[in-house]
């Protein structure tokens, strides 16, 4: 490859919408190359955002491949370069380098029923993998998603989630009691032991903090889900994205090349480094 | 003369009675001459316990390690840690106990006199061996030092292979102790700063020229302030990323904390570094010579902080590391201090 | 071809190499390193091991990835910065270092080709000097699949015969090199081959050190992610980052962006080496490290380089050169962790 993949394709923010706010906040930006917009890519892949000047941040794409206008990532706000792409406003100009990473297993999930999984912000990673699935909807069989947030107000992707309930089953929790919530109060996994999703022929997705992911496997194994049929991502400290500063190391993998996207399965026989 | 067999005794008495945790001492490498800090735990491996004139670290430092280990345990053993210190390194643990750093509960020091000489430097003793492979080095009783090689062994006096340090040594005999081996015996360095006659009397241009020469190697290992017990801040100077951070710490605590050094290894950032970090230890550093000791790259990092040690003595006649009940020099003030920068 | 030069004769072939930017070992202080040089005479090849492998010149320390300016119309732009075109050769280069050369070229090669290491690579002639007698105490090269003459990575070996060396090419960059100077050279007699053979074998003999058993080694490592032996090997481990920075065939690098100025924006985007001993290499901006203590980050060095590079690339991420060994500040021997490992359990 000829291309020197280190130098970013510069793009410009389109649009930015405010997910949730307060102490972490979260935003989701549309971007749109400013040469051309030929950037294909897989479910589950990420790429590197450049703030030129402070950094550069891994994140997953969270828009459908089946979309060619822009990208979308969504964003919470945990540092440097990610304090500096909330400020940033529409028309503000970042660099954008990838698609790296591994990406769903799509072929394989043909004919399947497909439940996703997710907790905060867990739902930015597998909503590209959910909404390619509505996309090609005959290639699939049910959809389901369980997700859920602290409260009402850290739950992202609020308007599309009302319009999801016309389309796939959605149950939607939140951790406490609040007043006008009529849906599962508790946390995620304990709504998966709650609505009872079947293992028959079905892959779940799930993503989210570490210690709601490790709680959902655990509530997946009840009704008895194999470790091949659950799939998650992987968090890890990145900076070259492309497998070669050994920053995201974990066992034989980067997960920035050979991950971020691992079953349950493969996961396991993984040090538990990350 | 210390005698090893009286340090071995204590050590395995101490074992015995669980006084300490365990004990940090030297004992001998798998490979080559010089010696590896031991962690004894068992009283039966206190014969691994040596005390020669290869016995040049700084055992200090892993006081400040003990600490960080306790500080991950969820039920810390509270009982000391035992070490082994030399005149220098009791110096050390005199300033972490000035600063509050540990309790004087927190060590049991078995002090080691170095009497009439001092530990040697490795890369003398090689120049005078002139290829030929030293295996052990002994004290004698008349100041050389009796070093084995293959062909069979070879006195040298002891001041032809001394560390630098040792020719200005402030204190050869350990200034806080539980148990005391060897004797104290009186030496008088007629020139303390000794050292410093390479750079001080040089023009600026020149003084800039030398530093910038030793500088310009440097690549950043951090090595020199790593082996630094006094370097034990958990948020250092050239860390980008702060260790004080937790789950509470904002976003914009985060964006906003000020990178000092940037991580390239070139000129600029690597004076910044060297520098700070000499003037952060001006009033702390008793010249153990450790920095200078571990460099990959030779680079003469304990003129630095002797240059800062003269400054000290001469603007407030203080030395560190001799008194626990002292304040340490940048945390008090005299009325007698000198002024005239203030104007 | 192979060829033989007088050492007289040396430093004129150096002298007729005009085109290239020449790299040798110089004596600096108390070690070794290799550097720039202006006049040939002054290259000695009876050096022992630098402290800084040949790896500092095809993966430099601080290598500027691109530079971003906001332009005067308020555009912003950003420009690659490649390294020049600089054919450079390297005299001097010990045979460890040559093949770790190999390891990294697999590392910097496979999907995404780093454009700025293969630059380097491809400008490089590597002319090698055989090891008669082992340049540092601690080499060990024979226990990790090399030796004190291999040719893995180097485009000529010099050997010294005593009064003359002997000269090997291997690859089309080194037949340039010799024919840059083609009267200096004779051809070699079957007595400097014979010469040759015997330097080769006994040069094999003088390496001392070895690592017991180290076929046992990588699927010891497997079971042994749990094991309180890197606890153990780990509590005089300084954090410091010497024996990363030193090894040859460590390649952990950091990307930062260090700007000029701030408003209009102009700054450059570097790459500097960075070390998985370093207490902060995995931290997350939340604060979470998968490795805070030192014996998990020692345990990754020995288990990266013995067992994960091994599956991946079949060798070991290690050459024998021994630097780590030589300048560790409190003596942690690789040699005698992996013994340990190697004795390890049943």
């Amino acid at each position: 490859m000829d291309r020197n993949t280190y130098i970013p394709r510069l793009a410009k923010i389109a649009q930015i919408r405010e997910e949730v706010g307060g102490a972490r906040p979260i935003k989701t930006f549309q971007t749109q190359f400013l040469k051309n917009n030929d950037f294909s890519f897989r479910c589950g892949q990420c790429a590197m955002l450049s703030v030129f000047g402070k950094g550069e941040s891994m994140i997953s794409i969270s828009s459908t491949p089946l979309i060619k206008d822009y990208l979308q990532f969504s964003i919470l706000k945990m540092g440097r370069v990610t304090s500096s792409l909330h400020e940033m406003l529409v028309g503000d100009i970042i660099g954008i380098r990838g698609p790296y990473g591994n990406g769903f297993p799509l072929e394989k999930w043909k004919g399947k029923n497909l439940i996703f999984i997710g907790g905060g912000i867990g739902l930015a990673p597998i909503w590209s993998v959910l909404n390619t699935a509505l996309g090609k909807r005959e290639d699939y069989g049910d959809l389901m998603l369980i997700y859920g947030a602290r409260t009402s107000k850290d739950l992202v992707f609020k308007e599309e989630l009302e319009e999801l309930r016309n389309k796939m089953t959605v149950h939607l929790s939140v951790d406490v009691e609040e007043p006008d919530w009529k849906e599962f109060v508790g946390f995620v996994p304990q709504n998966v032991t709650d609505k009872k999703p079947s293992p028959k022929n079905s892959i779940t997705i799930t993503c989210g903090p570490p210690i709601m992911i490790k709680f959902v496997i655990q509530a997946l194994k009840d009704p008895g889900f194999e470790d091949e049929q659950i799939y998650t991502t992987v968090e890890n400290k990145m900076k070259c994205g492309i497998g070669k500063c050994g920053r995201c190391n974990i066992g034989l993998h980067y997960v920035c090349q050979d991950g971020p996207v691992y079953s349950w399965a493969e996961l396991k026989k993984l040090p538990q480094e990350y | 003369m210390v005698n090893l067999e009286d340090l071995k005794k204590e050590a395995k008495q101490i074992l015995k009675d669980e006084k300490v945790k365990y004990i940090i001492g030297y004992k001998k490498g798998v490979n080559g001459l010089m010696p590896v800090p031991a962690f004894i735990k068992n009283p039966e491996d206190v014969d691994k316990l040596v005390w020669d004139p290869t016995c040049v670290y700084n055992l200090t430092l892993f006081i400040v390690d003990e600490k960080r280990r306790k500080a991950r345990e969820k039920n810390p053993d509270e009982r000391p840690v035992a070490i082994v210190v030399k005149g220098c390194d009791s110096r050390a643990l005199i300033v972490l106990l000035q600063e509050k750093f540990i309790d004087r509960k927190d060590v049991y020091i078995l002090g080691v006199s170095c009497e009439n000489t001092g530990v040697l430097d490795e890369k003398k003793l090689i120049k005078k061996l002139k290829g030929k492979k030293a295996e052990k080095v002994e004290f004698d009783e008349k100041d050389n030092f009796v070093v084995f090689t293959q062909e069979g062994k070879v006195k040298i006096p002891a001041e032809e292979i001394l560390a630098e340090r040792c020719l200005e040594c402030k204190a050869n005999s350990p200034v806080i102790y539980d148990v005391l081996l060897g004797e104290k015996v009186e030496r008088n360095i007629n020139n303390p700063f000794k050292s410093l006659e390479i750079t001080e009397d040089l023009s600026e241009e020149k003084k800039w020229a030398f530093w910038k020469e030793h500088l310009d190697k440097c690549i950043r290992c951090y090595a020199c302030r790593s082996v630094c017990p006094m370097c034990y801040c958990d948020e250092c100077v050239v860390d980008t990323i702060s260790f004080a951070v937790t789950a509470d710490t904002s976003a914009e605590e985060k964006a906003q904390k000020i990178k000092w050094v940037e991580k390239s290894p070139v000129s600029s950032e690597n004076f910044v570094y060297h520098l700070v970090r000499a003037i952060h230890l001006a009033g702390r550093c008793i010249d153990c010579g450790e920095c200078e000791r571990v460099c990959p790259m030779d680079i003469p990092l304990r003129l630095l902080n002797k240059k800062l040690e003269k400054e000290v003595k001469e603007l407030f006649d203080y030395d560190a590391g001799f008194d626990p009940d002292l304040p340490s020099l940048i945390s008090c003030f005299k009325d007698e201090d000198p002024e005239d920068f203030i104007r | 071809m192979e060829k033989i030069l007088t050492k007289k004769s040396f430093p004129q072939w150096v002298k007729k190499l005009v085109s290239y930017k020449i790299y040798a070992p110089v004596e600096e202080d108390n070690h070794w390193s290799y550097e720039i040089i202006d006049n040939p005479e002054n290259i000695d090849l009876d050096y022992p091991l630098t402290v800084l492998s040949p790896k500092k010149i095809i993966f430099p320390q601080r290598e500027v990835l691109l530079e971003f300016e906001t332009s005067n119309e308020n555009k912003l732009q950003v420009k690659e910065t490649l390294p020049n075109d600089e054919p450079t050769v390297i005299f001097g280069v010990r045979p460890c270092d040559a093949k770790s050369l190999t390891l990294t070229d697999k590392v910097f090669g496979g999907d995404f080709e780093d454009l700025y290491y293969w630059r380097r690579r491809n400008q490089s002639t590597l002319v090698g000097l055989s090891c008669n007698i082992p340049p540092s105490p601690n080499c060990f090269c024979l226990s990790v699949d090399g030796s004190p003459h291999s040719k893995e990575g180097l485009d000529i070996l010099m050997t010294d015969l005593g009064d003359k060396y002997i000269i090997e090419t291997f690859t089309k960059k080194g037949d340039q090199l010799i024919n840059a100077a083609k009267n200096l050279f004779k051809n070699s007699t079957s007595k400097d081959k014979n010469n040759l053979e015997k330097i080769q074998t006994e040069s094999e003999k003088k390496i001392r050190r070895q690592v017991k058993d180290i076929k046992k080694i990588p699927p010891k490592l497997k079971e042994m992610f749990d094991s309180p032996i890197w606890d153990e090997e780990s509590m005089s481990c300084l954090r410091c980052g010497i024996c990363t920075y030193l090894c040859p065939t460590c390649h952990c690098f950091d990307i930062n962006d260090e700007i000029a100025s701030s408003s209009p924006i102009k700054g450059k985007r570097i790459r500097t080496w960075d070390n998985c001993q370093f207490p902060d290499f995995t931290m997350h901006s939340s604060g979470h490290n998968p490795r805070p203590d030192k014996a998990s980050r020692l345990r990754q060095r020995i288990i990266h380089k013995f067992q994960y590079f091994v599956e991946r690339y079949q060798n070991y991420q290690c050459t024998g050169c021994g630097r780590c060994i030589s300048q560790c500040p409190v003596g942690i021997d690789i040699i005698e962790v992996l013994d340990k490992v190697s004795d390890y359990g049943p």
